[in-house]
């Protein structure tokens, strides 16, 4: 079988770095979040764990971005470049994911319109719960009760958004029979020719030199 | 047990602080050393050690100057902020009303200090790495240390000497009150006011001031805070809708994607 690269390795371990430190903010955060949780939180040491994962979480992509300043910009740049193929995917999408073929898929770029919903997300919110968190860390006491208050709105609104969009994440990347290869090639970083040009047709012609057929 | 307050009548009292020193006594709260800050009122501040302070002001009053006593700790709202956003279970309601708090269950979070309207509870908290709890007057209902459930009044009412504060059925105290109030403005005190009557849905330490709550010192018109009903009562609902929705629409669109898909690759074959 006809193999492509998707990831690069260090991206592939950046990935799995940031879900480690990922579900230890949710899960210590959920300690806080859901009032059933809370005797979980008793004595404190889930907000510790919570801190060091907090500074796992802004440094595993700030140190990313040092060492792979390149491709960092053009992941970003990616995540907010949006064409006429997102409004023919937006079209598709919702007979395509059930599994039909009503509505042809426009062909994708390296990412589809979904996955650069997702980017955004991670952008976005990823600065939010950042920004929010350190005013709740370092600035109790200094700022006004105000902005202490709102940083806790903010970072818990964000996590919702955050949250609710990373079901989504996981459900199609690991569990959607659309996406057989997705959650393989975040592992190995590879995928099948034939998977490349079905779902990211742009893409492929676009590495393949246009060779492709 | 029918709701419980204490009443502070600040025309009564004397600021001998017997009242800060009984808290410290039964509460099992250590002195803190404190420097002089030019002012016989010590110490500075509440702290995890100070549940109660007595503060003093001096105010000009045409010409006049008057001395007036303000009691500084928690007021055990009604509708009290802290308990509203406490995610551990710490702060609770006491069945006599006052807002009561277990240490062993705090995790440290402060945001019982951040949106509570007036500024009350303290953490010791250790700036990086957050660990501590916090601490607060709690009407003397601490487990093990509980005066109120065994039929006592809090310390501080025991040794006040003046008849400043006195301890009771909150309905009882607010006519008290009241009474209080209409005499001092019969007296001349026109401003004179029941503070904590209605305040954050009636607080169960009530004030009798002789003159607006400003001049001493007091928030006029606390309330909980808006991010604390916007975070509590709409954004975390909405939190597990969409939670909820999300799992639930997409255990359903895998399935259906892959018994569709399924028929077709057989279909194919």
């Amino acid at each position: 079988m006809q193999e492509v690269e998707r990831y690069r390795k260090r991206a592939i371990v950046q990935h799995w770095l940031i879900v480690l430190c990922s579900l230890l903010l949710a899960i210590t955060g959920l300690f806080l979040f859901v009032h059933w949780f809370g005797p979980a939180a008793w004595g404190g040491t889930s907000r510790i764990v919570h801190r060091v994962a907090a500074v796992g979480f802004v440094a595993v992509p700030v140190l990313y971005m040092i060492l792979n300043p390149k491709s960092s910009l053009e992941w970003i740049k990616e995540a907010f470049t949006w064409g006429k193929a997102d409004l023919g995917w937006v079209k598709s999408a919702p007979t395509y994911y059930f599994g039909f073929d009503i509505i042809p898929m426009p062909p994708q770029e390296r990412s589809n319109t979904g996955q650069k919903m997702w980017m955004v997300v991670v952008i976005m919110m990823g600065i939010v719960l950042v920004v929010s968190g350190g005013i709740m860390w370092f600035g109790k006491g200094v700022v006004s009760t105000g902005v202490f208050q709102w940083s806790v709105f903010a970072h818990d609104a964000a996590f919702v958004i955050a949250g609710a969009m990373f079901i989504v994440h996981v459900a199609l990347g690991a569990f959607h029979p659309r996406f057989s290869e997705a959650l393989r090639s975040m592992i190995t970083g590879k995928v099948s020719v034939h998977y490349a040009k079905d779902h990211h047709g742009k893409w492929y012609d676009r590495i393949s030199g246009g060779k492709a057929e | 047990m029918a709701d419980k307050a204490i009443l502070f009548d600040a025309t009564k009292c004397t600021a001998c602080r017997g009242c800060q020193v009984a808290c410290k006594s039964w509460n099992e709260r250590e002195a803190v050393q404190t420097t002089c800050q030019g002012t016989v009122e010590n110490p500075p501040d509440l702290s995890t050690q100070t549940w109660l302070k007595m503060e003093f002001r001096e105010v000009g009053n045409n010409g006049d100057l008057r001395w007036l006593f303000t009691r500084r700790s928690c007021m055990h709202c009604k509708e009290a902020g802290c308990v509203k956003v406490c995610p551990t279970g710490a702060l609770f309601y006491h069945p006599s009303g006052f807002v009561s708090y277990d240490k062993h269950k705090c995790s440290g979070c402060g945001y019982c200090s951040q949106f509570c309207p007036f500024n009350v509870p303290r953490l010791n908290t250790n700036r990086v790495t957050g660990k501590g709890v916090m601490d607060k007057c709690t009407a003397c209902t601490t487990s093990g240390l509980d005066r109120i459930d065994n039929g006592f009044q809090p310390a501080c009412v025991k040794t006040c000497p003046t008849g400043a504060l006195t301890y009771g059925d909150r309905q009882e105290l607010v006519a008290t009150g009241r009474d209080r109030v209409q005499q001092l403005i019969v007296q001349g005190h026109t401003n004179a006011y029941l503070y904590g009557e209605k305040e954050v849905g009636g607080t169960h330490v009530l004030y009798v001031l002789d003159d607006s709550p400003s001049v001493y010192g007091i928030v006029e018109n606390p309330e909980v805070p808006v991010a604390a009903t916007a975070w509590q009562d709409i954004l975390k609902p909405i939190g597990y809708a969409a939670a909820g929705l999300a799992a639930l629409g997409l255990l359903l669109n895998v399935m259906v994607a892959r018994a569709k898909l399924l028929s077709k690759e057989k279909g194919g074959k």
